[in-house]
């Protein structure tokens, strides 16, 4: 086989157009820099959005409500099918709906050497959308005690600032789970239930007093009054919500969340941008780069017609010359290819370097994705060389 | 058990050649107006069969070799190569044939001019699992008197040298059958007479017929059948 080849390759002279293949290379080699740059960035976008970072637990679900105007004071419920609507966008992973009460409550501390008593209001979701984890967190009618999930911020709010304003202790997370107190309910007429409450988490999701599901239909039965039964507020769910769909939408409706936990929608869209512009030029270079390539290869094929067709007629097979001429093509791609993969390890790298620095952290590798479209584009310039070369041999004489 | 002995018998059967009916259509007014032994009739041709075909200028000679070699399928009627019509097979099938089963000496030689003789040689030794090692192109150039200009490229061989390198060229790779148009042509009487040896030699050792063309009679080879076109 090899002395075939060292005779093949002084038949089949492959100088026929040096400068077409030299801008082939260099045409295949940007259009691949440019495809995995974009196919790189776009993944290290979806890193961040879904990456384990501790941003991630309160942004992945919205407190979604209706903006409060003077027009629509007391009518900012929701409607079923706002609600229906809502959950059925295609950013929506899942909706769930807060619950708030409609009876009178008020705590009160069950010790007399760290008095208080305040008025309150509860709500309740879906234990889906919690990212509060414990057993305790349950109830049933024989139970008279009331597991409650307040905001961390209410717990800051205190330490950092009530607490020093007025000369009380600070008080840790665990501390406070240890205190119990007294949780009163009141009935139309006035009358008193009293229950034993304690705080048994701590949510950064939703900025709301929470009691379980289960507990806040049983008391809405027993004491809610007749007021408005339908909700204020729902909780969703989703992947990114960064998507400007999503910002979109709640635009339109008039709806409002929390402004921080969109604010990816802008960044995206950059990123969108970048990683079009950057794709779709690399794809038509690709294009153009194949074309030159198939050209050459045409070229090398028809200044060698006489010595091919020769070369059949004393028995050559085809699959023999494609595989030669193979072998004088498709290796440059091989090695174009993977300098380009290098070269993008090496931008993904210090990118790596350079977020870090500025606390954004994504992966110091490239990405499966990167590698897999490198292999694809691989693949098609491989079939493409392959067709092109078996059309032009494939005769007999 | 009947259906594997015949399959058997085929595989160890050398390859026929057959022609049935064969007229090549740039010649059919003529040949219709003159006897052929071989065109218009049904022939086969069986290895180890030595064949020799006389015929006259324009009687279609190189028509008919390279009609049997399937380079030109201008022509009417059916040549098979065993029980395959040429004229069915794929390029790769053909590419097997002309490795294993078929050599040919073309009477205009077809030598790779940038490539020395040698090359030339060695290029159809290498085309296919090697039958004869590379010491035997040196033997065979010097039976035939050509040894020394094995390095010159084939452009700058004279004819009878390149005829010698032709010969020696269809020698190098397996066959059952090999066909030669004039192949001495541009040979003194001594040099043919070495030639035919070392041609009668090589298909003795393979056990292969040979169809040869010429314009007039010879004695080169011990012919079991001769016919004129």
């Amino acid at each position: 086989m090899k002395g075939l080849n060292i005779l093949l390759r002084k038949l089949i002279k492959t100088g026929a157009g040096r400068i077409r293949f030299a801008m082939a290379i260099v045409g295949l080699s940007i259009a691949m820099i440019l495809i995995l740059s974009a196919v790189q960035l776009q993944s290290n976008y979806n890193e961040l959005l879904s990456g384990s970072g501790n941003r991630d637990s309160i942004a992945n679900f919205l407190v979604v409500n209706k903006i409060l105007t003077d027009r629509n004071l007391k009518n900012t419920t929701l409607s079923e099918a706002e609600i229906q609507d809502i959950g059925s966008q295609s950013f929506t992973d899942a909706v769930g709906i807060l619950h708030s009460s409609r009876f009178k409550a008020s705590i009160q501390s069950s010790s007399a050497q760290f008095p208080f008593y305040t008025d309150i209001a509860f709500e309740s979701v879906p234990d889906s959308f919690l990212d509060v984890n414990t057993k305790e967190w349950y109830w049933d009618e024989s139970s008279n005690f009331v597991p409650i999930i307040v905001p961390g911020m209410f717990l800051d709010i205190y330490n950092f600032q009530f607490s020093l304003s007025q000369g009380l202790p600070q008080l840790t997370r665990d501390v406070v789970k240890m205190i119990f107190f007294q949780v009163n309910l009141y009935d139309e007429n006035g009358g008193v239930h009293s229950m034993r409450g304690r705080v048994v988490g701590f949510s950064d999701r939703v900025s709301s007093l929470l009691v379980p599901q289960s507990f806040m239909d049983w008391a809405n039965q027993q004491y809610g009054t007749t007021g408005n039964k339908a909700p204020s507020r729902i909780i969703i769910r989703t992947k990114d919500p960064g998507n400007p769909d999503l910002v979109r939408y709640l635009k339109e409706k008039n709806l409002a969340t929390d402004q921080d936990k969109t604010r990816f929608s802008r960044y995206r869209q950059v990123v969108e941008m970048v990683v079009n512009i950057s794709g779709v030029t690399g794809l038509l270079m690709l294009l153009f780069a194949v074309l030159i390539f198939t050209l050459f290869i045409q070229l090398t094929i028809s200044s060698c017609k006489e010595e091919i067709k020769l070369l059949l007629t004393l028995g050559a097979s085809p699959k023999q010359l494609s595989r030669f001429l193979m072998r004088q093509f498709f290796p440059s791609n091989i090695i174009i290819i993977i300098l380009s993969l290098a070269i993008v390890c090496m931008l993904q790298y210090l990118a790596y370097r350079v977020l870090a620095g500025q606390q954004i952290y994504i992966s110091p590798y490239i990405s499966m994705f990167s590698v897999l479209t490198a292999l694809f584009i691989l693949i098609f310039i491989g079939l493409v060389n392959f067709i092109n070369i078996r059309k032009h041999i494939n005769y007999t004489y | 058990m009947a259906g594997l002995f015949l399959w058997f018998e085929k595989l160890i059967q050398a390859m026929t050649i057959s022609l049935h009916e064969v007229v090549p259509v740039p010649l059919k007014e003529k040949l219709l107006q003159q006897v052929s032994g071989i065109w218009n009739s049904d022939i086969v041709f069986t290895a180890p069969e030595w064949i020799k075909i006389k015929a006259p200028s324009g009687t279609g000679k190189t028509t008919f070799i390279h009609s049997l070699y399937k380079m030109r399928t201008d022509y009417t009627g059916i040549i098979k190569w065993g029980e395959r019509d040429i004229n069915s097979l794929a390029a790769e099938e053909l590419a097997v044939y002309r490795q294993q089963k078929i050599s040919v000496v073309f009477q205009d030689l077809r030598l790779f001019p940038n490539l020395t003789a040698f090359e030339n040689i060695e290029l159809n030794r290498v085309l296919q699992t090697v039958y004869c090692e590379k010491e035997r192109i040196t033997e065979m150039a010097q039976a035939l008197g050509v040894e020394h200009i094995m390095h010159q490229p084939a452009v700058r061989c004279s004819y009878g040298e390149q005829q010698r390198v032709a010969i020696i060229r269809a020698l190098v790779q397996p066959f059952e059958w090999l066909i030669m148009d004039e192949p001495f042509s541009h040979l003194d009487k001594t040099n043919a007479g070495k030639a035919a040896a070392l041609i009668a030699e090589a298909c003795k050792e393979r056990n292969a017929g040979i169809i040869i063309t010429d314009l007039h009679d010879d004695d080169h080879f011990a012919y079991s059948r001769k016919f004129i076109l």
